[in-house]
C-alpha cells in the first residue's frame, strides 16, 4: 500500500517538475574531438572530428541569456574529451565568475597531477571519470593499451581530493560484467566513494557491436548485483538513470527513474545545437545558439520533452508500466522514433520468465 | 515561489531524500561542495615591484599557484579552519631572492584577496 501512495505521489511530483522545468544542469558539448576511440561511443568522436571546438564567448553568450539561475546549477562541459581543449581552466573560471559551478565528465587519459591541481585551482566541483573493466577488458574497450594505467592514476587523484563530488561510470557489457565484482573491490581499495553502472546502447560506433550489449539474464544479475550492494552500504553504487527498470526501482536507484532530458536538463551542442542530454538523437534540437535566445528557447520550446505522450507507440502503446515509465530515457528515441530502442523492464521480464522456466 | 513551495511538499511527500539531487545519465554528480576564491598579489618590500614565479600554496593541500608578470596569483580551494596560505621563492634567484612568509587570512566571505609584501634575503 505504501509503495501505492509512493508512486502516486512521485508521478505528481514528475508533473510538478516538469511543469515548472527549472534548468538545473546544462551541458556544454564544447569539443567532440577525442583522444581515444572506444568500440562504444555514441557520438563517434574521433581525433580528427570535423567540428571545431566552441569558442568559448559563444557558449557564455548563450549562458548569459539566462538571467536568474536555479540554486544548484551547474554546467557540466562534456566532448568528446573535454582535456583535449587547451582552455578548459580558462573555461572554468569564466563560468565560475558568473557564479556558476562547473564539473566535468572525462576519459582520464590526461588526467595528471599537474591537471587535477589546475582545474581545482579553476572550481572544479564535481567530476565523473570513466572505467570500462579490469586492465585487459578496460584496454580492449577504449581501444588503447595503456588507457587503463591512465584512469587508474586518474581515479587515484580524483578521490584523493575531499573538495571533488566525485564518481566512477562504467559502461557494462558482455565482456565486463562478470568482472564487476572484482571492479568493486579495486574501486573500494582506491577510495572511490560512487559506482554508477550503464548499460550501452546500440547508437553511434555501437550498433553493430553485439559484444557490447547485455543478454536478459545478464542485465538482470547486474540488478541483482547492484542491489546486493547497495545494501552493503559500503560504496554507492547505482543504476544510472538510462531507463525504467520496474521492480528494481528502489532497489538499485536513490530515486525512482525519471527522464529530466528538457525538464531540468538542458544542452548546448557542438554546432550551437540547444537540446537536453548530448546523447540524444540529435533531431531533438530545439534551436541553436547562432540564431535563438538560448533561455526563450528553454523557456517556450521543449514540447516534445515535456510532454511525452508521443511516445504511447510502438511497445510502448500497450505496455502496463508506461505510466511510471513514460516511453524510458529518451535517448532510447531514435531516427524514426516509431519504437524505443531498448526497454530494461521488458529485458528483466524476460529474464525472470526464462528463470522460471529452468 | 508559490510553485517552488508545492514541487518541495510534493517531493518531500514521495519519501525520497534525494528528490532534488539528481545527476543526468552521462553527465557528473552535482556540486554541493564548498569553496572560496583565494586572489592576491605579491610585491618586494624592497622595490614596491610585483614578484613573478613565488609559488604560492595552501598547507596540507596539493593544491598551489605562481604568481604571473603582476605578482598575481588565484585560485579556488576548500575553506578549511585556520587555511594558512604559503609563499614561497622556488625559482632560486630568477626574479630576486625572497624570505618565505606565512599567513593565515580572515575568511569571512567566498573570496579572500591578500596582498603580499616578501623580503629580500
Amino acid at each position: 500500500m505504501n509503495q501505492v501512495i509512493r508512486k502516486h505521489i512521485f508521478r505528481r511530483f514528475k508533473k510538478a517538475e516538469t511543469k515548472v522545468h527549472e534548468l538545473n544542469y546544462l551541458f556544454w558539448e564544447c569539443t567532440t574531438r577525442c583522444n581515444l576511440s572506444c568500440l562504444h561511443c555514441g557520438s563517434d568522436c574521433s581525433k580528427d572530428n570535423a567540428n571545431k571546438d566552441m569558442p568559448l564567448t559563444d557558449f557564455l553568450s548563450a549562458l548569459d541569456t539566462l538571467k536568474s539561475k536555479s540554486e544548484n546549477f551547474i554546467v557540466v562541459l562534456s566532448g568528446g574529451e573535454p582535456l583535449l581543449r587547451n582552455d578548459i581552466e580558462i573555461c572554468g573560471r569564466e563560468i565560475r565568475s558568473r557564479g556558476v559551478r562547473w564539473s566535468m565528465v572525462t576519459n582520464g587519459y590526461l588526467y595528471n597531477e599537474q591537471k587535477h591541481i589546475s582545474l581545482l585551482n579553476a572550481g572544479l566541483g564535481a567530476l565523473t571519470i570513466s572505467l570500462d573493466g579490469l586492465e585487459n577488458t578496460h584496454n580492449w574497450l577504449r581501444n588503447k593499451n595503456d588507457s587503463f594505467s591512465k584512469v587508474d592514476r586518474a581515479i587515484g587523484l580524483a578521490a584523493s581530493s575531499s573538495r571533488l563530488n566525485f564518481d566512477v561510470v562504467t559502461c557494462v557489457n558482455s565482456r565486463n560484467w562478470h568482472e564487476l565484482p572484482a571492479l568493486y573491490d579495486y574501486l573500494i581499495l582506491k577510495n572511490v566513494k560512487a559506482w554508477r553502472l550503464f548499460t550501452i546502447v546500440p547508437i553511434g560506433r555501437a550498433k553493430d557491436n553485439q559484444e557490447l550489449f547485455l543478454t536478459d539474464l545478464q542485465f538482470k544479475e547486474l540488478m541483482d548485483f547492484i542491489s546486493e550492494k547497495r545494501k552493503l552500504k559500503v560504496l554507492d553504487v547505482k543504476f544510472s538513470c538510462e531507463g525504467y527498470v520496474g521492480s528494481y526501482e528502489s532497489k538499485v536507484r536513490d530515486q525512482a527513474f525519471f527522464c529530466r532530458a528538457g525538464i531540468n536538463i538542458g544542452s548546448v551542442l557542438i554546432d550551437g545545437s540547444i537540446s537536453a542530454c548530448p546523447n540524444i538523437d540529435r533531431s531533438f534540437s530545439q534551436g541553436n545558439i547562432y540564431q535563438d535566445n538560448f533561455a526563450e528557447v528553454w523557456e517556450t520550446k521543449y514540447q516534445a520533452f515535456r510532454d511525452r505522450s508521443w511516445t504511447k507507440r510502438g511497445q510502448c502503446a500497450g505496455c502496463a508500466d508506461y505510466t511510471d515509465c513514460r516511453g524510458n530515457g529518451l535517448h532510447n528515441w531514435h531516427e524514426n522514433k516509431e519504437n524505443v530502442l531498448i526497454c530494461h523492464n521488458e529485458k528483466i521480464e524476460r529474464a525472470t520468465k526464462c528463470n522460471l522456466h529452468i | 515561489m508559490k510553485r517552488n513551495w508545492t514541487r518541495k511538499l510534493i517531493g518531500g511527500l514521495s519519501f525520497t531524500s534525494a528528490m532534488f539531487v539528481f545527476q543526468a545519465c552521462y553527465g557528473t554528480p552535482q556540486d554541493f561542495g564548498l569553496d572560496i576564491l583565494v586572489e592576491g598579489q605579491v610585491k618586494s618590500k624592497v622595490t614596491g615591484l610585483p614578484i613573478k614565479g613565488i609559488k604560492v600554496s595552501v598547507e596540507e593541500n596539493m593544491q598551489y599557484d605562481f604568481t604571473n608578470d603582476e605578482g598575481k596569483f588565484s585560485f579556488y580551494t576548500e575553506p578549511v579552519n585556520s587555511l594558512k596560505i604559503k609563499f614561497e621563492d622556488v625559482d632560486l634567484d630568477q626574479h630576486g631572492t625572497f624570505v618565505n612568509k606565512d599567513t593565515i587570512p580572515a575568511v569571512t566571505d567566498k573570496k579572500v584577496y591578500l596582498n603580499i609584501v616578501m623580503d629580500s634575503k
